[in-house]
């Protein structure tokens, strides 16, 4: 298109009133194509590459104003050299030139554009476009051969001037420059601004020359746009060198919230403790342009040194050392001016001031970091802002891993409490066998958080029935476990069919091999015979067994001694531990058989149940069926507790001899 | 309530104090305190039951684990001032016969220097 239009403009250069309009028009329209062609094929700005931006343009149009000089130049020497004018000649390079300032003017224009609108609001853009508009129209006094130099006109290009003027005062691209983006952009800005000014040198020295036929300094458009595209530049220039002293503290800044955007991002990255130590200490040292820096971790109470900078260790140990002899360790602390100060003075240290920032949360002191400058004063009141800054929000992410941590400990544990729960609900018999001679009745809770209780039965012979009630201590997976192993060893001992005490032994040997050290486990065994109507029992630290004697109408505790499984793991001694006792029941007896979680349970008033209570509950209730005296208390102990109250497990089985016996 | 330890060294013995209610998560203070290669230095361990409000069974677990360890290197370990309930639990369990325990504070002393 480009090259159409200047050749048909070339060939127009013949003279004549006639083609005046023609003319006029074909210029317009050549104009009109590059500009629209540039408009749309200007491309977007990538992100905050400026300089790419800038050495777009300087590469694609600027180097048009070298272009054009060359080409001057050459047609210098040759007119020169051949010592002849040639009008044609002249005519061509300064066609050429014409579409070289055209290419450069039509490419500027849009890249100002991008930048100008860079970060626009919405009045600035309809300001751009009604200069865009305005500029257009000014064409048409090119097409109608209208002198925009005449009266009329000038005080229009003047405010059309003003107007360019406002414009330039839009460069907030040049702020996102980094000192060394502004160093190189000046260098292309001043190559740009050349361009610029090579353009103008030579079409003002060419007009009204009178070889030529066509003087391009009448299209009003072109000194408009000349002059936004110069002003820019400059303004842009200007602009660049007055905020280059000032650049390197905006790169700071924007650097600081870099640094705390990466801090506060840190967790969903899921970034460790460590990692935000790093790039705390990391950020306050740049932050601060420290000289020297180290950083410890508070382990137990023992600072512990993570990071090192220019220092050494028994410089570290004799600063420690002065600030605990203050007392102002792990406090906040600023000291601008150490050689004041008697203490910082004998230890002849090569620096000037220091600051130590705690990460502190509101209980807990995770760490301290110390930044040393070798200036005086190095720590004025916006960089220790700054610096502050930071701690606190490390203190933050690093508050909020640890929660972050804790919830996921705790998922895993409501997970293992969930199995435990299962393990325990699949190890407690559903059913107990229905005789005619005893009746019994159980009930069982397990609380949230400690499980460990079970219960369970197997009939020995046809007469003789054993009966186990445990606590697993521990609570979760572990104590669901130990419940199994239990299990297993009641029904696999009592398939040799041995006396309680002798059982307890047995246990307490093979639990002794594999419950962890603090683990234990209390447990009761009743073997009842209703054929010699009578039964034998073992405790082994369990709770003692309330009874009922319906002869001597009596309710008491059987008070027998018993140490707990898995609390002395030598064979022999254990055996002098564990006592075994018979005893001959009576029809309408009654056996009550129970955890600690039910004596142990407590009443909103931090109240225990205890065993006095329960007692008294079941000389209240003997008379009833099994079923009713276990309905009985475990209603007057929630009456105690209270609902939502439960802290341990509760088991509680209830046996009573009935007074008829079956024919066997 | 937490429960609070402390420890006094007097004449060549600790004296550890229990306040509040020893649950399984004040328990694992109790292992560390008792767990400190320091305490066996001293070859008498006094402790003072008067303010232990409550033991679960994670509390006493702790205790037993200690025990074959402190009767090994023959540190004795006695309690004292202890509250009925509590001596209750202890004595449940067949504690009472593998640990002292006495009623007050000069009886603890007589008995560590026996």
């Amino acid at each position: 298109m480009l090259f159409t239009a200047e050749s048909t403009l070339a060939g127009t250069s013949a003279p004549g009133f006639a083609f005046s309009f023609l003319n006029n028009l074909l210029i317009v329209v050549f104009i009109v194509s590059v500009f629209l062609f540039q408009r749309l094929h200007t491309e977007a700005l990538k992100g905050t590459d400026f300089i790419g931006y800038l050495w777009n343009l300087f590469s694609k149009a600027g180097v048009a104003a070298y272009l054009s000089v060359a080409l001057y130049l050459v047609y210098r020497v040759y007119t020169n050299y051949t010592d002849e004018q040639s009008t044609l000649l002249l005519h061509l390079v300064y066609q050429v030139n014409f579409g070289l300032l055209i290419l450069f003017l039509a490419k500027a224009f849009y890249i100002w554009r991008q930048l100008l609108l860079y970060h626009k609001n919405k009045f600035l853009q309809i300001a751009w476009d009604w200069f865009e508009l305005l500029l257009g129209a000014t064409l048409l006094l090119t097409i109608f051969n209208f002198d925009y130099t005449s009266y009329v006109f000038l005080p229009l290009i003047a405010l059309m001037g003003f107007y360019i003027l406002f414009l330039c005062t839009n460069m907030k691209w040049v702020a996102y420059l980094t000192f060394n983006n502004k160093s190189r952009s000046l260098v292309l800005l001043g190559a740009i601004l050349l361009s610029c000014y090579i353009f103008a040198r030579f079409f003002l020295n060419t007009a009204d020359s009178p070889e030529l036929v066509t003087d391009y300094t009448d299209v009003g458009f072109l000194l408009l746009a000349m002059s936004f595209v110069s002003m820019y530049s400059l303004a842009a220039f200007l602009v660049s060198l007055f905020s280059l002293p000032t650049s390197s503290v905006f790169e700071q800044k924007s650097e600081d919230l870099l640094n705390f955007q990466r801090l506060s991002l840190s967790i969903q990255q899921g970034q460790s403790e460590a990692q935000v130590y790093d790039m705390l200490v990391e950020s306050t040292i740049k932050a601060s342009d420290a000289s020297a820096a180290w950083f410890e971790i508070i382990r137990n109470g023992e600072p512990q040194v993570t990071h090192l900078l220019n220092i050494q260790e028994p410089q570290i140990e004799s600063i420690r050392h002065l600030l605990q002899e203050y007392n102002i360790h792990h406090m906040d602390y600023i000291n601008n001016n150490l050689s004041r100060n008697p203490g910082f003075r004998n230890l002849a240290l090569p620096w000037k001031s220091m600051a130590i920032l705690p990460i502190k949360s509101s209980k807990h002191l995770s760490g301290v970091l110390y930044l040393i400058k070798d200036v005086e004063g190095g720590f004025d009141q916006e960089t220790v802002n700054v610096l502050r800054t930071f701690t606190s929000q490390t203190t933050l992410t690093i508050e909020n891993l640890r929660l972050v941590n804790e919830s996921l400990q705790n998922e895993r544990y409501k997970e293992e409490l969930k199995i435990a729960t299962q393990v325990q609900e699949s190890l407690i018999p559903k059913t107990f066998p229905t005789d005619s001679w005893f009746e019994i009745s159980t009930h069982s809770v397990a609380a949230k958080e400690v499980g460990g209780d079970f219960y369970d039965f197997l009939q020995l012979s046809e007469s003789r029935i054993a009966i186990i009630i445990g606590d697993v201590s521990g609570k979760g997976i572990s104590a669901a476990f130990h419940m199994a192993q239990m299990k297993g060893i009641f029904h696999g001992l009592m398939q040799q069919d041995m006396a309680p005490s002798e059982f307890m032994k047995q246990a307490n040997n093979a639990l002794s091999r594999c419950l962890e050290r603090t683990s234990f486990i209390t447990s009761a065994l009743y073997i009842i015979d209703y054929r010699m109507k009578g039964f034998m029992f073992a405790r082994a630290g369990h709770c003692h067994t309330l009874y009922y004697n319906s002869m001597m109408d009596n309710v008491f505790y059987f008070q027998t001694d018993g140490l707990g499984l898995g609390i002395i793991r030598d064979k022999k001694n254990y055996a002098s531990h564990i006592r075994e006792m018979y005893y001959d029941y009576n029809p309408g007896d009654v056996m009550v058989i129970y955890t600690d979680g039910i004596v142990e349970a407590r009443s909103p008033k931090n109240e225990e149940y205890g065993e006095d209570r329960l007692l008294y509950m079941l000389e209240q209730t003997y008379h009833l069926e099994a079923d009713d005296i276990k309905y009985a208390i475990i209603n007057d102990l929630n009456d105690f507790t209270g609902p939502g109250n439960l802290y341990d497990d509760q088991t509680l089985l209830v046996i009573k001899f009935r007074p008829t016996q079956p024919n066997i | 309530m937490p429960m609070k330890i402390t420890q006094e060294i007097k004449d060549n013995t600790v004296i550890m104090t229990l306040d509040g209610e020893l649950d399984a998560s004040s328990s694992v203070i109790l292992d560390e305190e008792l767990s400190d290669p320091e305490i066996m230095r001293y070859n008498k361990i006094l402790v003072d039951c008067q303010e232990l409000n409550y033991i679960s069974s994670a509390g006493l677990g702790v205790f037993i684990s200690h025990l074959q360890r402190f009767e090994d290197a023959q540190i004795k370990l006695i309690f004292y001032n202890m509250q009925d309930k509590v001596r209750n639990v202890f004595e449940i369990l067949g504690l009472d016969l593998l640990m002292t325990i006495v009623s007050d504070y000069e009886e603890a002393r007589s008995i560590a220097n026996e």
